[in-house]
């Protein structure tokens, strides 16, 4: 089980990295086939942005640890032990709550987009889209399965301190 | 107020308060607002995918951060610091004045404090640590200062986000940065020369002057990099965003080809870091999206400024009163929850009080930057304790006068608005 996790979470970095690679030789390509070459391409912008959509969202999905997040953790760095894991265990109930309730009318919002595609690539907007729904399912995954290990009574250091997966 | 939005600034606060990542904390928050207004909620993934799929100019985030991650895995980093010390390491505080110089050039070529602190920091840490020349936490403190500087000269992450949210031009905002940028950077020379007396370091052995052209021909190509950016920018040839791209091709040109110090392997770890940077700048930008969607459309912005103008305040007051409030919350918050947040809720009032953009723009995100310094939450402390393993308690305990130096040149390009303004206008900003 840890070792097919370990696996994945290294696709999801070998993702990451093409993702930031495909921006970035965008981006040159673009600039050459304009300064350049002085016919520039317009597929080159439009991929330039998917990319940053997917790397936002598959990242805050995927790759970002508890303590990569910008966080204000003046208060919960005061409280003692129990009362640190009794702050976790409310935001974690709280983001599962909340991400759950929005789930429905997400999945609504970006379904409906299917009658859409992008404008030079051709994509279906669904499918563009479909990365936030992602983010939304592993949000929920993540803090459901924090929430439960919080109340099992894992330690708290271990928990401060690993992966997101 | 409306009773939800009540609900949600209280949902926000207490998420936040206890540790909730800040981005979740607004998009939550913002669910909850939805919820009890009774509108669609997809407009919460609506507002955060629209947002980002339609700012190209975002772009140069990712860009500046992959940039400045290439030139900390070069050798980038270390030749500057070679080429610094031939250039005012002979004087007293010598390695301290490198520290201030070199972060003042990379202020050039990278737009982001953090990667400044790591990129030069750990290096030039242990060059004035070495036979314990320098104390720790003016070792420490100096670096986390000198830091603060790479956001005000341009390039600057933080001004693109204000450039974001206020619709300011960010190649203007850019220009405005450069003299703050160096005023910073000479009020810590200062600093830095009276304290080198205070603790009576050493002198450091001078490197000879026929030395200099060869260590200058070493870091020539580095010290192209900032060249090529501004004449990219304001010779017209590119946009900011595309500029950061040719910044970051060029950097892994340089350290490729010409420096040979990136492997496949170093490559990977850079578009990696580079890329989990990006989606957790980018997540708070996402965030902010919604969360400012709502506060407009509850109308807050505007409440503010007709309040503003009710109490018949002066510019100056009204401007310096908010940078006390910016301060005191960059003590604790982060940066980019200030620029993000904190800052549109007043651009209404800073605009009908005629307030020039960029005069706020530049001076805002040098106070921001000052917070990143701020205990007890200052970002920069924690990045310079987590690569030398200064205690946090020494760094804290040095980095008073640091911050006293800042406010000071905070103040004067305050009152003096043509310390920001005049580069910009004699590029044709106003006219």
């Amino acid at each position: 089980m840890k070792g097919a996790l370990r696996f994945l979470y290294r696709r999801a970095e070998d993702f990451m990295v093409f993702l930031m690679v495909v921006m970035f030789v965008s981006f040159i390509i673009q600039i050459g086939s304009r300064y350049i070459f002085n016919a520039p391409v317009e597929w080159s912008y439009e991929l330039i942005l998917v990319t940053w959509l997917w790397a936002v969202f598959w990242g805050a999905a995927f790759l970002l640890t508890d303590k990569d997040h910008v966080k204000f953790d003046v208060i919960y760095n005061m409280g003692s032990e129990k009362t640190r894991r009794t702050y976790a265990l409310l935001s974690a109930a709280a983001l599962v709550i909340g991400f759950v309730v929005a789930a429905p009318a997400t999945l609504d919002f970006i379904t409906f987009k299917k009658i859409r595609s992008s404008d030079s690539l051709h994509i279906r907007m669904d499918i563009l889209f479909s990365v936030y729904m992602i983010f939304l399912v592993a949000m929920i995954t993540h803090y459901l399965l924090r929430a439960f290990r919080l109340i099992r009574g894992d330690s708290l250091s271990t928990l401060e301190r690993e992966d997101s997966l | 107020m409306s009773g939800p939005f009540f609900w949600c600034i209280v949902a926000l606060f207490a998420l936040a308060g206890i540790g909730t990542p800040v981005a979740l904390s607004m998009i939550v928050s913002s669910i909850l607002y939805l919820l009890l207004k009774g509108q669609d909620i997809g407009l919460a993934a609506e507002q955060m995918i629209q947002g980002l799929f339609d700012s190209f100019l975002l772009l140069a985030i990712p860009l500046f951060i992959t940039a400045a991650n290439i030139m900390n895995a070069g050798t980038i980093s270390e030749r500057l610091l070679k080429f610094c010390l031939a250039l005012v390491g002979r004087f007293r505080g010598g390695l301290g004045h490198v520290n201030v110089v070199a972060n003042m050039i990379f202020a050039g070529m990278s737009g982001s404090a953090v990667a400044d602190a790591v990129g030069l920091g750990k290096i030039i840490i242990e060059m004035m640590r070495k036979d314990n020349r320098y104390s720790a936490g003016y070792a420490a403190a100096l670096t986390a200062a000198a830091s603060t500087i790479g956001p005000i000269i341009p390039p600057s992450i933080p001004m693109v986000m204000y450039a974001l949210v206020s619709d300011t031009s960010i190649g203007y905002l850019f220009l405005g940065g450069f003299v703050p940028g160096v005023m910073m950077g000479i009020a810590l020379m200062i600093l830095n020369a009276r304290m080198a007396r205070k603790e009576n370091v050493p002198l450091e052995e001078p490197v000879p002057r026929s030395e200099l052209p060869r260590l200058t021909m070493r870091a020539f190509p580095a010290l192209m990099m900032p060249i090529i950016l501004l004449y990219g920018i304001y010779g017209g040839a590119t946009t900011p965003t595309e500029a950061a791209a040719i910044a970051a091709l060029y950097a892994l040109l340089l350290a490729t080809f010409f420096y040979r110090a990136v492997t496949p392997r170093v490559l990977y770890n850079v578009f990696l870091e580079s890329g989990k940077a990006t989606a957790s700048v980018g997540l708070v930008i996402g965030a902010s999206l919604i969360f400012n969607y709502i506060v407009a459309a509850e109308n807050i912005p505007a409440q503010v400024s007709t309040m503003m103008q009710g109490l018949n305040v002066s510019p100056m007051v009204f401007l310096l009163s908010l940078n006390l409030l910016f301060l005191f919350l960059g003590c604790l918050l982060d940066a980019t929850t200030i620029i993000l947040v904190i800052i549109p809720l007043f651009i209404p009032t800073v605009k009908a009080l005629g307030i020039d953009m960029v005069h706020f723009g530049v001076t805002a995100v040098v106070n921001c930057m000052i917070g990143l310094i701020t205990p007890p939450y200052g970002v920069l402390l924690f990045v310079v304790n987590a690569i030398t393993g200064i205690p946090l308690k020494t760094i804290i305990g040095s980095i008073g006068p640091y911050i006293l130096v800042l406010v000071a040149s905070l103040l004067i390009m305050l009152l003096v608005p043509d310390t920001v303004l005049f580069l910009p206008k004699m590029f044709g900003y106003g006219k």
